[in-house]
């Protein structure tokens, strides 16, 4: 299903474990060179970096990365949605992170963060972007009259190829709030978009006041992807967003992001990043 | 830092001889310098009451904040402040505990200031904001007169629904950026971040929970005597420090993470060598372009609201 090191969707800890491999048996273990005399750093560094873990996994795992063996890199962009304190960005946290804070900072504006998962032959790189859960500072994220004036709109959902609609189970409204959230999206955002819903908080389950059933049927009758979550405990955090992955087109050439396409300058944190060339698509 | 704790003292002795415990502090071209180069801790609540205006509408309005903290209040309304009081800066010690007086008090001033002004309410921001202002002044009833000055008077309808006076700004920033740092503004533009990605939570919060403490009271210092324009100056230094490290960053991603950087660089920590290259690097910043620049936004996004 997945590489081996990507099972525990951790790509950043994969790379980890794939620099503290390439460390071990590339370099040098004797004593006239130690580790440290090897330069990893700089752009020599990371050109030296980068022919080790290619012949690491195309040794042990019989992987090249340098033709498309590999497989494509999609890169997408994702927004999160929902009411004020629903756990949005508890969500993004635990998912970019693995972290959890009880008392989350209230997001003023939209926050920005990457993550990258591994399935079959496929690296899906997110942008994702956390919003703001009150009304006036979305109103002013959002506002249609916005895009003709200052173009921000598209810098937000409107370029998203998929979104994340989040509600509490132990809050009615912020159901309701989700409902109304999903109807926007598929008025307004393009038409091939990927919505998941995720009943959050469900950790909290002798405060429910949302039935599981309920958010079933209505995310079944709206084609919606659909998980109750608990950035708390980490239930389904990495998995709806796996799902999400999973359904995104990953051939079509048009659904790439915005920020596709080019080669990042630090190219030493993910292994397939460098393979990106100049295509304007998602993929590759 | 040793070498701030000199500048504190010797801008203390100085204010020493301006401000007197009993008389407010009127405005002059000292003062005004004086509040560039930093306000003493010690000083500062009462300074600022002064120079802000806060003291007269004090003044004007007594037994308001009392009328406004008794009123029946709307549910709504105090329900997404709750929402957010052990969100604020949850790692103060200040705003921690659950008993804490503090927490309370930012319940007060933020649910009393969205009834008394409620085509504005409660917006997201203020939480920060009134929580800084709580942890400076000490009076409930200032920091509430602190805020209807900030949110009528020295900031340009920030708050208002649909935060247009906020576009306008970032409008005005956009085009400052394209006079002071051209190649900047061509990047930005090239890749496709507006400037409204970075700038839309460094406005809201006055740069509380952006820039450190410190920095962002010094910077409020000339807020309160100035008015916004230091907000613009802080995000054009803050943008030219940066400069060659945002122009490094090759696509949409990495420039975001770059703005994501801007505040951290350790050159805002140095709050008073900070405060004074807002003044020097960016340049003169004529109020009256200013003011034009704002009328001309606000004329096109008129235009754009109405044909929309």
């Amino acid at each position: 299903m997945y590489f081996s090191w990507a099972v525990d969707l951790d790509p950043k800890g994969a790379n980890n474990q794939i620099k503290e491999a390439v460390d071990k048996r590339y370099l040098p273990e004797d004593d006239d060179i130690s580790i440290d005399d090897v330069d990893l750093t700089g752009e020599v560094g990371v050109e030296r970096r980068a022919s080790l873990e290619a012949a690491f996994l195309e040794e042990i795992f019989h992987i090249r990365t340098s033709d498309q063996y590999l497989g494509k890199i999609c890169q997408f962009k994702l927004v999160l949605l929902g009411e004020s304190a629903v756990g949005k960005s508890s969500l993004v946290l635990r998912f970019v992170k693995g972290q959890f804070h009880e008392f989350q900072e209230s997001t003023i504006g939209a926050a920005f963060l990457t993550q990258t998962v591994c399935l079959d032959d496929t690296t899906v790189k997110f942008e994702i972007w956390d919003t703001a859960g009150q009304e006036n500072i979305l109103l002013f994220i959002f506002i249609k009259s916005f895009v003709r004036y200052h173009s921000l709109a598209p810098m937000y959902y409107r370029g998203a190829q998929a979104a994340i609609v989040v509600y509490d189970i132990t809050n009615t409204d912020t159901f309701s709030r989700a409902k109304t959230w999903v109807k926007e999206l598929q008025r307004q955002a393009s038409p091939n978009i990927v919505i998941a819903l995720a009943g959050n908080k469900a950790d909290l389950a002798n405060k429910r006041v949302v039935e599981y059933e309920d958010a079933q049927s209505y995310a079944d009758d709206n084609g919606l992807l659909f998980m109750e979550t608990s950035a708390k405990t980490a239930m389904n955090v990495n998995e709806i967003f796996l799902a999400i992955a999973k359904k995104l087109p990953k051939t079509d050439p048009n659904a790439g992001g915005q920020g596709a396409g080019q080669q990042r300058p630090k190219g030493n944190v993910d292994l397939q990043e460098r393979n990106q060339g100049g295509s304007g698509g998602c993929c590759k | 830092m040793s070498e701030y704790l000199v500048v504190l003292t010797r801008r203390a002795v100085k204010w020493d001889k301006v401000v007197d415990p009993q008389h407010r502090t009127r405005k002059s071209i000292k003062v005004k310098r004086y509040c560039r180069k930093g306000i003493p801790s010690s000083q500062r609540a009462q300074v600022w009451f002064d120079i802000s205006g806060a003291r007269k509408r004090w003044k004007h309005g007594q037994g308001v904040y009392k009328r406004m903290l008794d009123s029946t209040k709307d549910a709504q309304v105090v329900e997404s402040i709750k929402i957010d009081l052990h969100r604020t800066f949850p790692e103060n010690i200040h705003f921690t505990d659950d008993l804490s007086s503090k927490k309370e008090s930012l319940f007060n001033v933020l649910s009393a200031y969205a009834h008394y002004n409620p085509t504005v309410g409660y917006c997201q921001g203020f939480n920060y904001i009134v929580a800084l202002l709580l942890l400076v002044v000490k009076q409930e009833e200032h920091v509430f007169w602190l805020l209807d000055v900030l949110v009528t008077k020295r900031l340009p309808d920030y708050y208002s629904s649909g935060m247009q006076g906020l576009r306008v700004e970032q409008g005005v920033l956009d085009e400052l950026l394209w006079w002071k740092m051209p190649a900047l503004a061509q990047h930005m533009k090239t890749i496709g971040v507006d400037i409204a990605i970075p700038t839309t939570k460094w406005f809201i919060c006055l740069y509380t929970d952006v820039l450190p403490t410190e920095t962002v009271l010094r910077i409020w210092d000339c807020l309160f005597y100035e008015g916004s324009k230091i907000l613009l100056r802080v995000a054009l230094n803050l943008l030219s420090l940066n400069e060659q490290k945002l122009l490094a960053c090759n696509d949409f991603v990495s420039l975001c993470d770059g703005f994501k950087n801007v505040t951290k660089s350790s050159e805002t920590v140095d709050c008073h060598n900070f405060m004074e290259t807002c003044f020097t690097v960016p340049g003169s910043l004529p109020q009256r372009k200013i003011d034009k620049l704002r009328s001309k936004k606000q004329e096109m996004l008129t235009a754009a609201v109405s044909t929309s």
